[in-house]
């Protein structure tokens, strides 16, 4: 064999820099967003959709999502919100900007509860139409939602709620570490990443550190997604916690809260505009985010 | 309402509550869910497992199946995503995986709230308004209530605040349906395997439901609470016994536990 050849051989490295891989986000598309609550959403490239103004996502929260898609719809990418639930729990038992939006019929809430929100990714992921799901007969959702229908069953004549595949273009997660191949490992249990990530035409992982595949070899049971984009992104879900890494930083999203109230509820455009352009527009890449926010800041967020 | 109305002696309502909570669970039951929002919950939760339940397992978020410690308190942790309540895990699950196990919930007591409740035990979370694309007041949303409620051995309504606004005659929308329209077969004609609501507590009562119609009933009040103070401040035609008793206050011990091992920070003590 020549080296060129053996140049071809070679397996292919899938680290992206962080402005190459958010062109795979274009308007109108099915994203999903892993993490859950305040932990592990992948703020590096969110960041970067905002930057370029894409619009008109439907975007597929965590099954609790947060104050991550709350910025995205502050920023006006997002025409349609799959989750059930957006807030930030004691700090915010609503997303400010989600509430005001969803009251005004700016987007679009498709309701599911946790189990149907499983149910749908679990269709994708098997390339189902639908899967049956009994939470929710009853209730108001085939309502609130009409993409949820009620049918009978064939075997047992019961009534059942049809959920239907939960369609993603991509999915964008947050982990703790991948090799340059995207075989990506998470600390804890990746709360509904995986599921997210199995119904997705493509994955993005954002992680903490990009270490050598030998690393990956020594616990091939951690892994837990097989990316098809990685970058590398250390306290890339700030001002999210990343498990084994840091906590959140309540300070920040506190500040965060500030402006997304002022706004929502006072109709005072300028603290979110100010906290856009602060953490958002102005700094170009993750690199400038972290030195907006402070070594300080962010070497105190600490696990113990 | 007045903060200090609410202080009924050497306790609060809010510990009073805890406290309720914790004497509906069963040693050997399996409890879980509750953030910040439901610190109560979480509270009587815990209280019960160093009280009397020491085969109570906790089924976190987070996924873990957890037979919790005496050094788990209240404000821990604060998210429910903190990976760090695992040092007490003893299994470990993701997600989507609790959701494949449902028969689990046959063990499972669930306490669930609401921003509208109706007299029948129907909770609505998704908001109130007629137009659900145009609500006057968007709710936190579904959360896992529904299939929670659908299977769960039995579960009880949680009501921070007792006003005309949340006990409703009608939820605009139904996103946990207790006894639907009523009557005690109304959940076998549904289909739904779980048990039901049994009970609902809020800051001013205890109210359980009819046999036959399944209509709420007071059952007790809070030390201090007046039985028509119950009745101006609920939306709907509230059943009322012969006999209504006093919601029974906590003991020595309880309280000591709950002082000192779930909360001893005192968020139960400051004002709602």
């Amino acid at each position: 064999m020549g080296w060129k050849e053996a140049e071809l051989m070679r397996r292919r490295n899938v680290i992206f820099g962080e402005e190459e891989v958010s062109c795979w986000i274009e308007d109108g598309m099915s994203v999903g967003i892993g993490g859950m609550l305040l932990s592990s959403h992948p703020m590096v490239i969110l960041r970067q959709i905002i930057r370029r103004k894409v619009k008109k996502l439907r975007v597929v929260g965590s099954i609790l999502s947060s104050l991550d898609i709350d910025l995205l719809i502050g920023a006006g990418c997002v025409s349609q919100v799959v989750a059930p639930y957006v807030g930030a729990e004691s700090l915010a038992p609503i997303g400010p900007l989600f509430r005001k939006a969803a009251e005004n019929g700016e987007i679009e809430v498709w309701e599911c509860d946790e189990g149907m929100y499983f149910a749908g990714l679990r269709a994708a992921a098997q390339m189902l139409p639908f899967m049956p799901w009994r939470g929710g007969v009853g209730t108001s959702y085939p309502e609130v939602n009409p993409d949820l229908k009620l049918f009978q069953d064939p075997i047992r004549g019961e009534t059942l709620l049809a959920v239907p595949a939960i369609h993603l273009d991509v999915v964008l997660v947050h982990a703790a570490i991948s090799d340059p191949y995207g075989n990506v490992q998470h600390v804890g249990t990746g709360f509904g990443d995986r599921a997210l990530c199995r119904a997705a035409e493509k994955v993005i992982a954002q992680v903490e550190k990009i270490v050598p595949n030998e690393e990956i070899k020594k616990y091939p049971q951690n892994t837990s997604i097989i990316a098809d984009a990685v970058i590398r992104s250390p306290f890339g879900a700030h001002p999210f916690a990343s498990p084994g890494f840091y906590v959140e930083d309540r300070i920040h999203l506190n500040e965060y809260l500030f402006a997304a109230n002022a706004l929502a509820k006072e109709g005072d455009e300028r603290p979110f505009a100010d906290y856009l352009k602060k953490y958002v527009t102005e700094p170009e890449t993750h690199f400038d985010y972290l030195e907006r926010i402070g070594v300080r800041r962010l070497f105190s967020l600490n696990e113990f | 309402m007045n903060i200090n109305s609410l202080q009924r002696g050497s306790y609060t309502i809010r510990e009073l509550m805890a406290v309720w909570i914790s004497r509906q669970i069963r040693d050997g039951e399996v409890v879980g869910g509750g953030g910040g929002t439901l610190a109560i919950a979480r509270a009587g939760q815990l209280l019960a497992h160093l009280h009397h339940g020491p085969n109570m397992r906790f089924l976190s978020l987070v996924s873990m199946n957890l037979h919790c410690c005496p050094s788990l308190s209240l404000s821990l942790f604060e998210s429910v995503a903190d990976w760090r309540v695992s040092r007490w895990a003893e299994a470990y699950w993701i997600p989507s995986e609790i959701y494949d196990q449902l028969r689990l919930f046959r063990k499972r007591v669930l306490f669930i709230s609401g921003i509208q409740i109706d007299k029948y035990g129907n909770v609505n979370l998704f908001g109130m308004g007629n137009d659900f694309r145009n609500l006057d007041f968007r709710g936190p949303g579904g959360l896992g209530a529904a299939t929670g409620t659908t299977y769960a051995g039995r579960y009880y309504i949680f009501a921070a605040s007792h006003t005309p606004r949340v006990f409703v005659e009608r939820c605009d929308y139904v996103t946990c349906v207790g006894w639907g329209e009523g009557g005690k077969e109304a959940r076998r004609k549904l289909g739904l395997p779980g048990g039901g609501p049994v009970a609902c507590i809020t800051s001013l009562c205890i109210m359980d439901f009819d046999e036959e119609t399944k209509r709420m009933r007071l059952k007790s009040v809070h030390p201090g609470v007046s039985i028509s103070e119950v009745i101006e401040n609920t939306g709907f035609r509230l059943m009322i016994p012969p006999n209504v008793e006093e919601t029974e206050p906590p003991t020595i011990e309880e309280l000591e536990i709950l002082r000192t091992k779930v909360d001893p920070e005192g968020l139960l003590r400051g004002s709602d």
